[in-house]
């Protein structure tokens, strides 16, 4: 048993304890922070030894024919995605603490980790079948989640459409997934084995035509999954009305599933599929960034603007992907990570808002800067780190995406003029969020009551994500140099 | 034309030729010279009646199964396969037994209680 | 050991059965369901253990066959039979409610007794070659039901179920009866292997043979619910005491599949009609689809739902069918086999559900999804199992409903591949996509709604025996959800 098998199935392990009897919120917390010690011995390893291969394999074989194995291992993607989730986790479980009006809260804690170790599963599986089951082991407990402990009035629909969604989703990803494995896999012997599937450079045993009909079910699927315009509509609100832990885990952490998987199996595995739809790709993520950028300066609730940032800078990711180099994907790796922390700290600090405030209508507050001054601070950091300002490691994965758009570029090719349309994407996300910040912390205190600052046990996890967002952002060398040998097969 | 012909010639033949006859009320009743029927023409049964009956048509039946086995029963015998064909029919009339116990137990076969 | 005496053993038992209820003191006489239950355990174990490897194709008379599918089949009919005896035993108090109170004339006996007939039954059709013995074993099981399902006398309900059950059934009997003469008119045999040399001829009439074939998938598939024959299912579902919904939707559905499976497929291996055959169960497969998952939505009533989910059950298990007779192109588990699998988790997840069902039926006396409100905080352990059981009824990864679908998928889509029916996989995902939506209102009724006030959180009382059958099917549907191999092997 290796290392990453205990960091998934630690985890799993606590919340069948917690359901046994065990105290929840301990056991949570225990987990939680052995994950995170854990993730980062998984980190330092791989930095040691370099994140081209995979490393801490394990597998057992279920079946034979078609050959299925339950397997784990990590390369530098998987290895800094493992990092986020550990993260993010530790921060999830360490911030749930209000929220827990109803019930127990062992549903809560149980829910709260079988998502991350879904997440986990999904993001170390060596195996496709196993990639894509973890991943749906997740649906069950954030459909209870959203439903039981969410907040607003939308709660029951939203969680009906997130799972309708997601399930919908999942099931055209299966779809292309078992058409990929029938026709890749080699003859007579059937295999979920991602890496026996990757054809030998050069010779691919698809034709064009092919390639590009199971591609597309894979784009679409792991479109829904990612809130790909126009499969978007169902995060914002469900964002807004998860828990907090929910929100952080599901934007920072769940969503990145299907960019992964992008990266993981349909580029390199559908390299001609992908040239077929790459215009369609491209018009879609500029939806994302420029529609979905103008929805979100109209928000008129700081829960909803936050969600519909998350969508937005997916297309940043999809540019990255689209860029087909490995700077392009080395910076969209780099930016799934810098977003999943940015994202979860505001989350965090949003369900800190709403716990204290009795509105999150941006135009109804106000001045509350003067009160909370750490809330104030932490969360200009944030929103400035949303943005992509230089010494955050989201300016740097953006820079590193645009750049890389521009590599091979001899002349402007649609991609390019794609990249400079992209880049206004920046604009509108210094506008939304500059101007969400101003209102709610500075100006006139609009009421009377004044709100406390941030509690203590929040404080730590805040300034851990702060921390590790600016230590990427000035060396995202740590991340960048275990991604770039990656991709040899284009 | 024909067929048309023939048709109408029939039924006008039928109006002519097919008077009926007098009526009274001996005459419409069913049995023109018998007794006459007393009561609905369809009286209630008990329904031990119906289980009576439905016992009997089962164990007819069943009895009936058992002529072709004991005709050919021989040429079983011959080909050296009686044992065989002796305990599935022990089996059968084993379950026939159960069967008649069941019913005689339950009471289905007393038609006091 | 022959293997015959597997079915001449579960009669005997019910014999027995039937002899303790006649003659047995008040006392001994609970212990029916008891000698039922320990009787179908051991007939299990022989049929594990001392029965000859099932490699082999014993065949008797030419009319009774011993290979891997029959020992499977006759294996899920006497576990489907052993948790509905369990479940019977539960369901007792109601039971008596809608009878009579007085032990001896509420027949409690002979509702233990029955299912072993109707068991004996289901493992005779799992061995049928034989379109005659396919028919005398699908009537000794049929008439078992015509009572099973119209015993809660004082019912209304079940009455009604009862008599739809007993007229739409002996209607499809007409039609396979029938079905049988026109096939055996056509060829002139009611052996299922001499048919399928008899139909690989040339010489064949296609449009009898067809009709022959339309008729016979009418019979059968009233058995196994496919549309248009499936106008019974919900009332009679509904109307059905729960351990008989359970035992209908699981044994004699699957009993029905494997007979299904030999009789097509016969048909599919003749040339002459393969392509308008597969056309008719493509067509019948997506009206199943469709029907089963929307009719679904609307359901209040559980039984209901999930009687509208077995429809959907059904329309997922026939996608495989297309691939009958195009062996050797399919990667991973052949058509046999999915279906199989898929069948097998299928009761395990469908009997889990009706087994917490029955427990919250005795406490609460309701069967709509009411009933199953706060079930998250009166009973923890009850919610969990009953969100497994669900769960993989939905499919979702890491349980048996999953890798059972997956399968399913798996060789639909290289059907389409082949032959471009995408329309099938088409609306298989819209159905499992519904699916969730229908499902996921079982969980939401048993988690978010009810609030249950501090003196109601009382536990369920559940019997000890039904809380160890809950527990190992628990156990079960995980286990294979993450080692499909031990039961996949069983059906390959």
């Amino acid at each position: 048993m290796t290392i990453i098998d205990l960091i998934i199935i630690i985890p799993i392990l606590a919340a069948v304890a917690i359901g046994c009897g065990g105290s929840a919120r301990v056991l949570a917390l225990a987990a939680a922070w052995a994950n995170l010690l854990l993730g980062l011995v998984v980190f330092v390893t791989l930095v040691a030894k370099g994140g081209d291969e995979m490393h801490f394999k394990s597998s057992w074989v279920l079946l034979h024919s078609p050959e299925l194995t339950l397997g784990f291992a990590v390369d530098g993607m998987s290895g800094v995605l493992v990092l986020l989730t550990v993260i993010v986790t530790f921060c999830a479980v360490r911030v749930s603490s209000g929220d827990l009006g109803k019930g127990s809260g062992k549903l809560y804690y149980i829910s709260l980790l079988l998502i991350a170790a879904g997440a986990l599963g999904a993001f170390c599986a060596t195996d496709l079948f196993f990639f894509y089951a973890f991943h749906e082991l997740a649906l069950i407990p954030t459909f209870l989640m959203i439903g039981i402990y969410g907040n607003g009035r939308e709660k029951v629909a939203t969680a009906w459409k997130i799972t309708i969604y997601l399930g919908v989703g999942s099931l055209i990803l299966l779809g292309g997934l078992i058409a990929l494995y029938v026709s890749l896999s080699p003859p007579g012997a059937p295999t979920f084995d991602i890496a026996k599937l990757a054809p030998s450079p050069g010779e691919h045993p698809l034709s064009a035509e092919v390639q590009k009909w199971i591609f597309l079910p894979l784009l679409v699927g792991f479109g829904i999954l990612v809130s790909l315009f126009p499969f978007h509509s169902w995060a914002a609100p469900a964002y807004a009305a998860a828990p907090t832990p929910v929100a952080m885990l599901h934007a920072g952490v769940l969503k990145k599933f299907g960019l992964y998987g992008m990266l993981r199996v349909a580029m390199p595995l559908l390299p001609e599929g992908f040239e077929a739809w790459k215009g369609l790709l491209l018009v879609l993520l500029l939806g994302n960034i420029l529609y979905v950028g103008l929805v979100t300066i109209s928000q008129r609730y700081l829960d909803r603007m936050i969600g519909n940032s998350s969508v937005m800078h997916m297309g940043y990711i999809f540019l990255g992907i689209a860029c087909c180099n490995s700077i392009g994907w080395g910076g969209a790796v780099l930016m799934m990570f810098a977003h999943g922390i940015s994202i979860a700290l505001l989350f965090a600090l949003c369900g800190s808002l709403r716990e204290r405030l009795d509105t999150l209508e941006i135009s109804r507050l106000g001045g509350l800067g003067g009160s909370m001054p750490f809330l104030a601070v932490t969360f200009g950091f944030a929103a400035f780190a949303s943005i992509g300002l230089p010494g955050f490691a989201n300016f740097a994965s953006e820079i590193t995406i645009f750049f890389a758009a521009f590599k091979d570029a001899g002349e402007m090719g649609i991609l390019q003029v794609a990249t400079i349309l992209a880049l206004w994407g920046v604009v509108i996300s210094a506008v939304y969020m500059l101007r969400a910040y101003r209102s709610i912390f500075q100006g006139e205190l609009i009421g009377e009551r004044y709100p406390a600052d941030l509690a203590q046990s929040m404080r730590l996890p805040v300034v851990l994500m702060i921390v590790i967002l600016l230590l990427t952002g000035f060396f995202p060398n740590i991340i960048l140099k275990l991604l770039p040998n990656l991709f040899e097969v284009l | 034309m024909i067929a048309t012909g023939f048709a109408v010639t029939t039924l006008l033949l039928s109006v002519a030729l097919g008077k009926s006859a007098r009526r009274n009320k001996i005459k419409d009743s069913p049995y023109e010279c018998g007794m006459l029927p007393i009561g609905e023409s369809q009286p209630r049964f008990s329904v031990k009646f119906y289980l009576v009956a439905m016992l009997f048509v089962i164990f007819d039946i069943e009895v009936v199964f058992m002529y072709p086995w004991a005709l050919t029963f021989r040429d079983f015998l011959a080909r050296d396969q009686a044992a065989m064909v002796f305990w599935s029919m022990s089996g059968f009339v084993g379950i026939l037994l159960v069967a008649y116990l069941y019913a005689l137990k339950k009471g289905a076969l007393s038609w006091e209680s | 050991m022959l293997p015959y005496y597997l079915e001449i053993c579960v009669v005997v038992l019910g014999s027995l059965m039937l002899c303790m209820e006649l003659f047995a003191g008040r006392r001994s006489r609970a212990k029916i369901a008891m000698v039922g239950v320990a009787g179908l355990g051991v007939i299990f174990a022989l049929l594990m253990f001392a029965v000859c490897s099932p490699g082999e194709d014993l065949q008797y008379w030419g009319i009774y066959h011993f290979d891997k599918w029959a020992a499977f089949y006759k294996g899920l009919a006497l576990i489907s039979t052993l948790l509905v005896l369990v479940m019977a035993r539960e369901f007792a108090p109601v039971f008596k409610h809608y009878t009579s109170q007085d032990e001896e004339k509420s027949g409690i006996g002979e509702f233990y007794c029955l299912p072993i007939f109707v068991c004996s039954g289901l493992m005779w059709m799992a061995s049928a070659k034989d379109l005659v013995t396919i028919f005398v074993s699908l009537e000794l099981v049929t008439m078992g039901f015509y009572v099973l399902v119209a015993f809660m006398r004082r019912n209304v309900g079940s009455l009604e179920a009862g008599v739809k059950y007993l007229i739409l059934g002996a209607l499809s009997t007409g039609f396979l009866v029938y079905g049988i003469a026109w096939t055996f008119g056509v060829s002139g045999t009611f052996n299922l292997e001499e048919l399928s040399v008899v139909l690989a001829g040339d010489d064949i009439p296609s449009a009898p043979v067809m009709f022959a074939f339309a008729l016979l998938i009418a019979g059968i598939g009233f058995k196994i619910a496919v549309v248009p024959f499936q106008i019974w299912v919900p009332d009679v579902y509904q109307g059905a005491a729960m351990p008989v919904t359970a035992y209908l939707s699981v044994a004699s559905k699957a009993a029905g599949f494997i007979v299904f499976l030999r009789v097509v497929d016969p048909f599919l291996a003749a040339p002459s009609i393969r392509e308008p055959a597969i056309y008719l169960m493509v067509f019948v497969t997506c009206a199943t689809l469709i029907y089963g998952n929307l009719a679904a939505i609307a359901q209040k009533n559980i039984k209901r739902l999930l009687a509208y989910s077995s429809i959907a059950h059904a329309g997922f298990l026939l996608m495989a069918l297309p691939a009958l007779g195009a062996a050797g192109t399919i990667a991973g588990p052949g058509p046999e086999s999915a279906i199989s699998f898929y069948l097998a988790g299928y009761l395990l997840m469908t009997l889990l559900c009706f087994l917490v069902l029955t427990v919250v039926r005795v406490a609460t006396n309701g069967e709509d999804l009411t009933a199953l409100e706060g079930l998250g905080k009166r009973s923890p352990f009850l919610a969990f199992a009953m969100l497994v059981g669900v769960a993989s009824l939905a499919g979702i990864p890491l349980t048996v409903g999953f890798f059972g679908k997956f399968f399913l998928f798996n060789i639909a889509i290289q059907n389409a591949m082949q032959n471009g029916l995408w329309i099938v996989v088409f609306l298989a995902v819209l159905g499992a996509a519904t699916g969730f939506y229908y499902y996921f209102k079982i969980i939401r009724a048993m988690y978010w709604e009810g609030s249950v006030s501090e003196g109601e959180v009382t536990g369920l009382k559940v019997g000890r025996l039904a809380m160890l059958a809950i527990i190992l099917l628990v156990v079960a549907v995980f286990f294979f959800g993450i080692f499909p191999a031990p039961l996949l092997g069983l059906t390959l």
